[in-house]
């Protein structure tokens, strides 16, 4: 029973829409998991689920091992939502007071105090009155204040700086070194390769792929070895043909360019076979790329 | 830790009621100028001495059904908006201690107005009222509000805050007009004062103008507004279950 969070066949129909289908997975505790996809993917929906703000249409949610409802689970998690919003006529000082009253064991003040990277009399303004960023960092400190052992972050970096990014996921990190859980959503693979151990791929409402960030890479990106042919010819063409590992090929600009998963395995094949090629060039595969195309079938789609 | 929590709560929902500008100048000064105008600079004819306590009760009760209707809807679809609800549903604080607060905030913000508004008065025209007749008067305007926090409460169903201040507002100053609380129901024409009866404003300043002519305010006044209690909270019942299934 180490999985924080389990669902099983989850799904969610808004009207006649499926926003999420059918998903499955557990959450182990200590894990930065990243939910990533495109927007309108279902990560919203999936998330609000897990936080018991949204009822699944049909199956099942734990959370601690609890249905994510249950009053005691609120006592242990902690959320940063979409649109930081504050209650307005109040003083810094009383919002982080206030929802810390609300835990058994909330986190020491000035720690809190610390993550506002607010001063003196920052504390004492209104709420109303502070900055974008100013805000978005109460909203992580309110998150906190419970000093929950697992936290739940929807687009939590849209509208950082590098900076400000970077400083986020350092925290982060150091929290899950303490044991806590991370659960975010983002649009960004980058950021979700950089940040979280494991990425839930979500397509449409349904988890494509789910694994480390290296194995996501593997699955959706496109690596291709390309060169230029010394002799070309029907003879060239049908020795490409008859080699298994190389029979995946296509021209581009008078190259050709072989699509593979193995480059290395091509490589071998090429010297092996004393091909007579010039220029060879070995493409991993661009993330961003791959992703965008992923995007734009969804948007298609739509 | 509940009875903690729950002191905070109502502590912070007070705290923003007296910080609010809007409700100093709308609930608390406009109804005292209302009455400064009405009494003091334009002359209705008839007996003053009546007349200043009768309008005393039409300020009250105006002012503190606009802070049920305009402040309380409008703050909800504000935090539902701006996603302050969700967020509260996320934390351990139950959805009652929540809506406790509120209510608590509105019921001081509606004694603060009711306090205000009799010692202005006493103040500009010296209306004298027997005590208990000032007790009797200030619990009927403070338990009358209860469907006009329901009307707040569905008000605050709706999806934007421009909606619902320009919604609330207009029924909020049609309750005023048609109830009588600026003029007296009696010098309307007569379909405008059939209607007028009937609303849950004219019944509400009713119900404060028999008690300062001495006695219990009518049955009727009751009935209706208790009607329209239930009739609003049914409604907002019905809202919220087809708002879940969406």
């Amino acid at each position: 029973m180490d999985s924080i969070i389990e669902l099983k066949q989850v799904s969610k129909t808004f009207k006649d829409k499926k926003a999420v289908d059918r998903i499955s997975f557990r959450i182990a505790k200590g894990s930065i998991v990243a939910i990533l996809g495109p927007n309108g993917a279902g990560k919203t929906t999936a998330l609000s689920m897990i936080l018991g703000l949204l009822e699944p249409t049909e199956g099942e949610i734990r959370v601690f091992g609890k249905p994510p409802k249950e009053h005691s689970v609120r006592h242990h998690i902690g959320a940063m939502l979409q649109e930081v919003s504050l209650m307005d006529r109040l003083k810094v000082r009383e919002v982080l007071e206030l929802i810390r009253c609300y835990y058994p064991n909330p986190m020491d003040m000035d720690a809190l105090i610390a993550m506002t990277g607010l001063h003196g009399k920052d504390l004492n303004r209104y709420t109303e009155k502070l900055s974008g960023g100013q805000k978005r960092n109460l909203g992580f400190a309110l998150a906190m204040a419970g000093n929950p052992d697992l936290l739940f972050f929807d687009e939590p970096t849209v509208g950082l700086d590098i900076g400000a990014r970077r400083r986020f996921w350092d925290q982060i990190r150091e929290f899950a070194k303490q044991g806590k859980t991370i659960l975010f959503t983002t649009h960004y693979l980058q950021e979700a390769d950089d940040a979280a151990d494991r990425i839930l791929l979500f397509h449409q409402g349904a988890l494509v792929a789910d694994g480390t960030p290296e194995e996501i890479k593997s699955v959706i990106v496109k690596r291709s070895v390309s060169f230029l042919p010394m002799e070309d010819g029907s003879e060239f063409r049908r020795k490409l043909a008859s080699n298994p590992v190389l029979s995946n090929f296509s021209e581009q600009d008078g190259r050709i360019v072989i699509h593979t998963d193995h480059t290395d395995q091509v490589l071998e094949q090429i010297f092996a076979e004393k091909l007579g090629v010039r220029e060879i060039a070995v493409d991993q595969g661009r993330l961003d790329e791959a992703f965008e195309q992923l995007t734009s079938i969804q948007e298609e789609a739509v | 830790m509940a009875t903690k929590m729950l002191i905070k709560q109502c502590k912070i929902e007070l705290l923003r009621v007296i910080r609010n500008p809007y409700y100093v100048f709308w609930s608390l000064l406009m109804p005292v100028i209302f009455y400064f105008i009405f009494t003091r600079i334009i002359d209705t004819g008839g007996d003053m001495k009546e007349w200043g306590a009768h309008y005393l009760m039409s300020m009250t009760t105006f002012s503190v059904m606009g802070s049920s209707i305009m402040t309380l809807g409008i703050r909800l679809v504000q935090e539902r908006t701006e996603g302050w609800t969700r967020f509260m549903q996320v934390t351990p604080l139950p959805g009652w201690m929540y809506s406790f607060g509120k209510m608590f905030g509105q019921t001081v913000m509606h004694l603060i107005s009711i306090g205000f508004i009799f010692g202005a008065c006493v103040l500009i025209n010296g209306v004298s009222l027997p005590p208990l007749t000032w007790v009797y008067s200030a619990l009927w305007i403070l338990v009358g509000s209860v469907p006009f926090l329901a009307i707040g409460t569905l008000i605050g169903n709706m999806k934007r805050v421009d909606t619902a201040s320009g919604v609330s507002n207009a029924i909020y100053l049609i309750m005023a007009l048609l109830g009588g609380m600026w003029m007296p129901i009696e010098t309307f024409p007569s379909v405008m004062q059939q209607i007028g009866k009937w609303l849950p404003s004219y019944n509400y300043g009713n119900g404060a103008w028999d008690i300062v002519n001495g006695h219990a305010p009518d049955l009727r006044h009751f009935l209706i507004l208790l009607g329209y209690l239930l009739l609003f909270m049914v409604l907002s019942t019905y809202i919220r279950k087809k708002q879940e299934v969406v």
